[in-house]
């Protein structure tokens, strides 16, 4: 399918998922609303995520459905805009859909209070509020991945481990000038009076297109590692900067928005020994992975290009939808049809070692923790792929923790 | 101070400042023949960069060849746009023409992304990555063409206006009636410059596309640029010149030395500040015309 076409196609509207299980197409269906942002500021990464996530939803029709009922997918476009979003949301809630991916931080904070007061799931999955993991200020909300807190901390301890210690190192981060790029300074802060390293942060403006001056002044601090955060086009701009200024590959660890493209914009063989936390195994070479080639790309059901099965966006768009199915199941299985926004809640909650068959860090979701362990690792590109570095673990969590509950309780004083 | 700070702030400055001169060129070029400022020249680059990917990397066009397919599309599309959608607005207040300008970046923005892929693209021109090291002073390579192609174009807009198209175009720019009356088609000319216009953005297109690859991004080169505009007088290719390195000297020291101070984000505020003190103090620019309406 062209670009083009796919892109109407995923903005058209509702879009029932799948002509097979023909057989149980009395059963009521459950509807998702995947209201993302096809056009806006989130498109470095919203065609490969959601034409995993409908992949995904494909071949779970394709084999049946969840306990015999088809997925229905309702999907609009939301241009990054709150108002947009909500619109897309009240129509989506009035069509009966059970669970909202907004996939963009401003809408999905934006909807917190809706969701809550609705008691539709929102799975907020590598964005939205970190605070949110705190599942009993936030029971209808799921991060269901590592926070970017938890990505801080595994790639600090990925340094402390790996790279020779923390202590007496200088640490830049070298961050886009939003909320998202100073996500982590409080989390690295405590880790840096624990631990004894130094940290600096350096802005640079949005959109991340040109950073020399930040660079200069990072070059200056002479950094012994450097953590981009950022996403898009910022983030090639990022590493080529590091690159231009001295700083070895193997010393540039990024958040998790750092992918094939990126390695393909940055050019020639440079983005080789840069790393970057992983929250989801990348390639084809995956189980989950296997079955949706089997079911839903080889017979031609695919979403988009065949070429985007096993990239990591795809691939964190197919684990999402693995835990929002396996949730799904498990609350069906437990209160029957029909599926309610509170079903599918206490069916999260129910979710443990969930792994995707292998694809993804076991999660465990319970009441109180909405994130699911922060789990993840640390992978290198090898100047053809990611190469996992490390085993899926969640370090210093305690710290994390105590961040969450404090946003947490902010959120729920009105602060 | 650390000087050596200071001078690869300024000269990395500079030359990016003359990247954003290659967008403020366009804006100046149809401002000066049609007096419509133009918002969608932004999306224009963007849309150059796009076509210039798409012939070297789809069709499998060698690069150079592929920035002059995208320099023909350009100059078409320009011409094409002039025709349908600007000669239309004959007649109507300017604040119309402007929106409409702000309705083709919108379109121009949604259609790149929409027709090719939203997905970053890479477009390499070959240029080395690494610096030109001076001392302790960094050049980096790609501002350093991207500027002096800045320079170039600059250069180039001033000669051509010393041609016979350019001569009418200056004429047109003077005043539409007395144009017509010995002659000049205005609307041509008018035409000829949204075409310029479309060369121009394909030259910063080729440049920023490598820096930071090919996405909607691109059209947030419009700030800057329009911030470069109206420093140097919306009229003025000087000013285009002149203003460029002012914007891009001023938007690399000051963030340079006064973001570590207050955590970041200081740039788009110096960016800001040009824009809002030259239009109270002297919103005709440095070298606009002083009747220059005001929009």
């Amino acid at each position: 399918m062209k670009p083009f076409t796919r892109w109407l196609a995923s903005v058209a509207g509702a879009a029932a998922l799948g002509l097979g299980g023909a057989a149980q197409a009395e059963k009521e269906p459950i509807k998702f609303a995947l209201l993302q942002d096809f056009t806006a500021v989130y498109t470095f990464v919203t065609n490969e995520y959601h034409q995993g996530q409908r992949d995904y939803l494909r071949f779970v029709n394709e084999t049946g459905g969840v306990e015999g009922h088809m997925i229905e997918t309702i999907v609009r476009d939301t241009a990054n805009e709150p108002q947009r979003g909500l619109e897309a949301y009240n129509r989506a809630r009035r069509e009966g859909a059970v669970l909202v991916d907004f996939f963009s931080t401003p809408v999905s904070r934006a909807a917190v209070n809706r969701v809550l007061d609705d008691e539709v799931v929102m799975i907020t999955a590598l964005h939205g509020r970190g605070d949110a993991s705190e599942g009993e200020t936030f029971p209808f909300i799921f991060p269901m991945m590592a926070t970017y807190w938890s990505q801080s901390t595994v790639l600090a301890d990925y340094i402390d481990q790996h790279q020779g210690g923390l202590e007496g190192k200088r640490i830049a981060l070298v961050h886009i000038d939003s909320p998202f790029g100073r996500e982590p300074m409080p989390i690295l802060k405590d880790l840096a009076e624990k631990k004894g390293f130094d940290l600096r942060a350096f802005a640079y403006p949005s959109p991340g297109t040109e950073q020399s001056a930040t660079w200069s002044d990072v070059r200056r601090y002479r950094p012994d590692h450097v953590i981009i955060w950022g996403a898009g086009g910022g983030q090639q701009v990022s590493v080529r900067e590091a690159i231009r200024n001295g700083i070895r590959q193997e010393n540039i660890l990024s958040v998790v928005w750092l992918a094939e493209t990126d390695a393909r914009n940055v050019g020639g063989n440079h983005l080789k020994g840069v790393k970057r936390f992983e929250a989801v195994g990348t390639g084809t070479d995956h189980a989950v992975i296997q079955d949706i080639m089997e079911h839903v790309i080889e017979p031609g059901h695919g979403q988009g290009s065949a070429s985007n099965v096993g990239t990591t966006y795809y691939n964190i768009g197919v684990a999402t939808m693995a835990v929002a199915v396996e949730a799904a199941r498990l609350a069906m299985q437990e209160f029957g049809a029909p599926l309610t926004g509170e079903k599918l809640r206490d069916g999260f909650r129910m979710i443990e070692n969930f792994d995707a068959r292998g694809m993804m860090p076991p999660i465990t979701i319970t009441a109180d923790d909405h994130q699911g362990g922060g789990y993840g690792r640390v992978s290198a590109w090898n100047g053809e792929a990611w190469e996992p570095l490390t085993d899926w673990y969640s370090a210093h969590q305690d710290i994390v923790w105590e961040e969450i509950e404090k946003d947490a309780a902010g959120f729920r004083e009105g602060r | 101070m650390d000087i050596q700070f200071l001078l690869e702030l300024m000269i990395n400055g500079a030359l990016t400042g003359l990247m954003y001169s290659l967008v403020a060129l366009g804006i100046v070029l149809i401002y000066k023949s049609s007096g419509v400022p133009n918002l969608a020249q932004g999306a224009m680059v963007m849309i150059a960069a796009y076509l210039i990917w798409m012939f070297a990397h789809l069709m499998g066009v060698p690069i150079v060849f592929a920035i002059l397919l995208a320099v023909v599309s350009m100059f078409l599309f320009g011409m094409v746009t002039e025709r349908l959608l600007l000669r239309k607005m004959v007649g109507q207040p300017t604040i119309m023409v402007v929106m409409l300008t702000l309705g083709l970046e919108s379109l121009l923005r949604g259609l790149g992304p929409g027709l090719l892929g939203a997905s970053p693209k890479s477009l390499d021109l070959g240029l080395d990555m690494m610096p030109i090291i001076i001392g302790d002073v960094f050049i980096n390579r790609e501002y350093l063409v991207g500027g002096i192609i800045g320079g170039l174009m600059v250069a180039g807009a001033l000669l051509f206006f010393r041609t016979r198209i350019g001569t009418k175009l200056r004429a047109v720019s003077d005043d539409h009636i007395s144009s017509w009356s010995v002659g000049i088609s205005v609307e041509r000319a008018v035409a000829i410059s949204w075409g310029l216009a479309g060369i121009s953005a394909v030259a910063a297109g080729a440049m920023w596309g490598s820096v930071q690859g090919v996405d909607w991004t691109l059209t947030a080169l419009l700030f800057p640029a329009v911030a470069v505009v109206i420093l140097g007088g919306l009229d003025s290719i000087y000013g285009v010149f002149v203003a460029g390195l002012i914007v891009g000297i001023l938007g690399s020291v000051i963030p340079g030395f006064v973001d570590p101070l207050v955590g970041g984000g200081t740039r788009d505020v110096v960016t800001s500040l040009i824009i809002l003190l030259t239009i109270i103090f002297r919103p005709h620019g440095i070298f606009g015309r002083e009747d220059i309406e005001r929009v």
